[in-house]
């Protein structure tokens, strides 16, 4: 009996195969290339307007580098604090105002100068600031550093940290760590008191009075603070690399990152991104949607937007048409690949992102900053 | 032979009762050296055995009930004067024209601040040991609403609209915004070190909040307090300005053009030897000003003299021409009067490197004070009338206000608050404790360095054979009586050991205290020191979950691998319950290459989480750098097996443990 199964599932991943990259190649053969703005004005042509809808388009890239001031090439991470750019580097904390980079380092109180997560609490204002060395607290000039040692956070290695009120959550190399600011108390959940595979996580949100956390190897765990009880969403075809039976559930169990906005749950993993609205799971991947690349290094989603940050470049989805932003390594002119229904339209465009691995995205305003291996990137919405 | 014999007897008898008398004497002489280190202290069993007395009839008879005047606020129109009575646990309502008490309306534990709004006819009264704030209705004298707050709620201040009450949370570190319309805190900010005092500048844009404690710093590093500024419009801090080398930043006051803000301070020598004490300047006091111009200039000036010094200063208020302020010395009973003018002359001519040299010059103060004000006992908050003409001075420790003129700036009358006449031993011992005159040129008193008899957060380089040896980490001195021995090292089996010659010696390097004062001081340690309900991590007794799983690790027997962890070593062998020491003397693996060889006292851990930083020399910055950075040979008790929530888990039940009280009849610690 259990030969039979096993032989029927073996066909199935076979038949999965053959159709997925069937579809594969059927969906980037249909490319339609053309130019994306009207030159100097920065906006986009009407035919492209038109394919896009109310899903916005970035371009007029500028780069930033240590050149420009940057103390690092290299950027993890980016969070807008209203007219402020954060942007952590492995060389510290750059922060952009009035036109300049200023940094800050473990000289100026910072735990470690991998800055590799950021969060700014809306209540307070503080800055909370993961580093491979600890988490520290920016508050009007002061720095205040926790660390594995001198308090109860879980581990220095904080790769990603979310304010939730009072409320501030990491991610950590040694389990998910809460801190409640007003009782100073630190809660640590691993695998030996929540539904994870091992202690590593490696993204977590705060959205629909839950929290959301990206377990590496364990799929999301949802922590409702009420109940104080967590439940465990695993991908329903265990450590597969294919999603062998579309949406049953998050697409893997190594997840990196997760955000939530308007009801749903966006879930990055290494190998394609999951949406969740509370009841039904949806895979993406670059084979059957405009996603850029299944490797996903970060997620942000803001309002109806989701933006994805991959090896291969930035993509942008908002339930309908997916935008994605590269740099062409030949021309290194931009390429942008808008996806839809009506199928795969790349367009050039005179600038480009900085590199194609990227880190981070935030959105200020008519703005975008996305971290890069090379450098920080602004990008202007065009009209 | 009958008459012989009877003779004998009585005889006998009288043998028998002198040799009973004088062993009695002379076992009492040896327990009287034994426990004051001194061969010569009155064989006066009252002074240890009933003075000392903190429950009972005994002790209800030989104490009183005082009130202790702390902070006031006067009405808008100056007929009322509204006094906190720290110990009285009550606002005292004062007619200012008959100089009566005309009404007492209790309030919560332990009140600290007032504050009334502009019509007259609400108060709000902060009360630190209940962390919550009363709203008073003044006509009808009584309590209508309880608002929550952060942790040791102290100094409140209205936001400029009147919208919101700012209280500065003192045990927690924070600032509690507190809506006025729904009545709820819709945020805390985080403050400096054991924050106290707030105000808005007159334009009300910014609220300025002081700090005592000095901010966490590196070991061997001098104290950095902060002066936070919290953004009116925004609700969020903007700027945190440092005082260096100063701390107890007790109270500030802007002028009413605004263009300073003006703090008390103390600028404490902390790592030099204690030698420094007979050479001076070892704590100078005074005052930090942060101008508003000049792009935010932090000065510091002292208001002491070459040869005399007049410690804590505690509150200060400015005239509303902006001519002069007044400031309280707790520790000297001493108001200073300063010419502002004087100041901004001095300002006006000085670059920040000048400046930063007056900060610590005895002499410049004859530049800007105008004269010392003789008080009563302890004065601590000040108010001044509407129209400026009367300066309220809450002398603390006479259940008194004085009234002074401030423009002839003399005392012209005094209102007494019908706290007891009798003045207790323990009370003579608490004037004591917060008077400066027995330390060399009145440098100090006990309280500065042990602000409300708790401890200051620095380490002291006592002065012993070596010179920058033995570092010592200030201890509280809360409810320590049953804790002996004192010291780090254990020497003195007594606080009448503690505080005798010895401690004129090597503290104070003047003449000590005489038999009597020793009495006194020693009575108001033991009975009047008592710790504050710890409502931040235990309010109710029921441990959270985390501290249970923490109490079941501090009483575990065998390691997380099964070993059995020898009983010298666990955690409740030298810190058992009700006051959690054993009050032995160990090694713990813990002295550094500073230290003499030495046992150390094994500290009590009531209250603990409110003495940072740890260990006798103050190494460890909190409760877990105890193990994750001082423990290696697990010497401190066995630890290195645990993971980190379990280590957490600990903290957290270490941080529950409240007086001792509440373990003395707890069967479940017995």
């Amino acid at each position: 009996m259990k030969t039979t199964i096993q032989k029927f599932a073996a066909g199935a991943k076979i038949f999965s195969l053959i159709i997925l990259g069937g579809c594969f190649l059927g969906f980037t053969t249909d490319v339609n290339k053309s130019d994306l703005e009207v030159p100097a004005t920065k906006s986009i042509k009407t035919d492209i307007k038109k394919e896009l809808g109310v899903m916005p388009v970035y371009g007029n890239w500028k780069t930033f580098t240590k050149e420009d001031g940057l103390p690092a090439d290299k950027a993890f991470c980016v969070r807008i604090d209203g007219e402020r750019v954060l942007v952590g580097t492995n060389a510290g904390l750059a922060v952009y105002e009035n036109n300049e980079w200023k940094t800050y380092t473990v000289e100026d109180g910072l735990a470690h100068s991998g800055v590799i997560s950021i969060d700014v609490s809306e209540l307070t204002g503080d800055i909370w600031i993961g580093t491979l060395g600890g988490l520290t607290r920016w508050s009007a000039g002061r720095f205040y550093t926790f660390t594995q040692f001198n308090s109860g956070l879980p581990n220095d290695v904080i790769y990603s940290v979310v304010c939730d009120g009072k409320d501030v959550w990491v991610a950590t190399g040694g389990g998910a760590g809460h801190y409640d600011t007003y009782t100073e108390e630190w809660g640590i959940y691993t695998e030996r008191n929540a539904p994870m595979h091992e202690p590593w996580t490696y993204g977590v949100c705060a959205g629909g009075n839950k929290i959301w956390i990206a377990a590496w190897g364990g799929g999301v765990i949802e922590y409702n603070p009420k109940t104080k009880g967590f439940r465990d969403y695993t991908d329903p075809d265990g450590e597969m690399e294919i999603d062998l039976f579309p949406d049953d559930g998050v697409v893997h169990n190594i997840t990196t990152g997760v955000s939530y906005a308007d009801d749903i749950l966006w879930v990055g993993t290494y190998f394609g991104l999951s949406r969740y609205d509370g009841t039904h799971w949806k895979g993406y991947f670059d084979h059957d949607s405009g996603l850029i690349s299944n490797f996903i290094n970060f997620v942000k989603a803001d309002g109806s937007v989701v933006w994805l940050c991959t090896d291969l470049g930035l993509s942008s989805f908002d339930g309908d048409t997916w935008v994605s932003y590269q740099k062409d390594k030949n021309s290194k002119k931009g390429k942008i690949l808008i996806t839809n229904d009506s199928g795969l339209k790349e367009v050039d465009a005179p600038t480009s992102i900085s590199h194609n691995f990227v880190s981070g995205v935030d959105i200020q305003g008519d703005n975008i900053w996305l971290a890069t291996s090379k450098g920080v990137c602004r990008g202007e919405k065009l009209k | 032979m009958k008459k012989n014999k009877k003779l004998f007897f009585i005889l006998g008898g009288l043998v028998i009762i002198s040799l009973l008398i004088i062993s009695v004497h002379k076992v009492s002489r040896l327990h009287v050296n034994y426990m004051t280190a001194v061969d010569d202290h009155p064989l006066n069993c009252i002074s240890c055995h009933v003075y000392t007395q903190k429950d009972g009839i005994v002790a209800k008879l030989i104490n009183e009930d005082y009130l202790s005047p702390f902070n006031m606020a006067v009405s808008p129109d100056g007929s009322k004067l509204y006094v906190i009575a720290q110990d009285g646990d009550a606002l005292l309502v004062v007619d200012t024209q008959t100089n009566k008490v005309t009404g007492k309306i209790a309030v919560g534990e332990r009140p600290h601040s007032v504050a009334i709004k502009s019509d007259g006819n609400t108060a709000f009264v902060s009360n630190q040991w209940a962390d919550n704030v009363y709203e008073i209705d003044l006509s009808l004298l009584k309590v209508v609403d309880t608002l929550k707050t952060g942790s040791g709620p102290a100094e409140l201040a209205f936001s400029p609209d009147k919208k919101f009450l700012y209280v500065v949370d003192s045990y927690s570190s924070e600032v509690s915004i507190i809506d006025l319309q729904t009545k709820t805190e819709i945020k805390r900010l985080v403050a400096g070190n054991n924050p106290v005092a707030a105000v808005f500048s007159p334009d009300g844009s910014q609220a300025y909040v002081t700090s005592r404690r000095t901010l966490p710093m590196p070991f061997e590093t001098p104290p950095i307090t902060e002066l936070t500024v919290i953004d009116a419009a925004t609700q969020m801090v903007k700027e945190r300005k440092m005082f260096d080398n100063a701390y107890l930043m007790e109270n500030v006051a802007f002028t009413p053009s605004g263009d300073m803000a003006i703090a008390t301070l103390i600028r404490p020598k902390n790592l030099i030897p204690s030698i420094q004490v007979e050479k001076g300047w070892m704590m100078t006091h005074g005052i930090g000003i942060i101008e508003q111009g000049n792009e935010g200039r932090v000065i510091q000036l002292l208001t002491d003299e070459p040869n005399a010094y007049y410690p804590d200063p505690f509150d200060i208020v400015i005239t509303p021409d902006g001519q002069k302020a007044f400031i309280s010395h707790s520790g000297a009973d001493v108001i200073t009067v300063i010419d502002l003018n004087a100041i901004r002359t001095l300002l006006a001519e000085s670059t920040q490197k000048k400046l930063d040299y007056y900060s610590n010059h005895l002499g410049i103060s004859s530049r800007y004070v105008l004269k010392r004000i003789p008080t009563g006992a302890n004065p601590k908050g000040l108010v001044l009338s509407p129209d400026g003409k009367n300066l309220y001075v809450a002398e603390r420790l006479e259940d008194r206000i004085a009234v002074i003129s401030t423009e002839n700036l003399e005392t012209i009358k005094t209102i007494n608050l019908n706290g007891p006449s009798r003045i207790t031993v323990a009370r003579k011992g608490r004037r004591l404790f917060n008077n400066a005159g027995h330390t060399f040129q009145y440098q100090y008193a006990c309280y500065t360095c042990h602000p409300d008899s708790h401890e200051d957060g620095l380490v002291y380089n006592m002065a012993g054979a070596d010179m920058g040896r033995n570092l010592a980490n200030t201890r509280s001195l809360r409810d320590i009586g049953d804790t002996p021995p004192y010291k780090w090292n254990g020497k003195n089996s007594s606080i009448y050991k503690q505080d005798g010659m010895r401690f004129s010696t090597v503290l104070t390097r003047t003449e000590a205290f005489d038999y009597d004062e020793l009495d006194a001081l020693v009575a108001y340690i033991v009975t009047g020191i008592k710790n504050p309900p710890n409502l931040r991590y235990n309010p109710s007794g029921h441990l959270t979950e985390a501290q249970k799983r923490g109490k079941k690790i501090y009483y575990r027997t065998h390691t997380n691998y099964g070993e059995e962890i020898p009983v010298y070593n666990q955690c409740a062998t030298c810190h058992p319950p009700p006051y959690f020491t054993n009050k032995q003397m160990t090694d713990v693996g813990t002295l550094s290459e500073t230290d003499d060889p030495m046992l150390l006292d094994v500290p009590h851990l009531n209250n603990i989480y409110e003495s940072p930083p740890y260990l006798h020399d103050g190494r460890a910055a909190t409760l877990e750098e105890l193990w994750t950075k001082f423990n290696n040979d697990d010497k401190h008790g066995v630890a290195n097996d645990m993971k980190k929530d379990e280590l957490n888990d600990l903290v957290e039940y270490l941080k529950s443990l409240r007086d001792a009280k509440y373990y003395k009849n707890d069967p479940e610690y017995h």
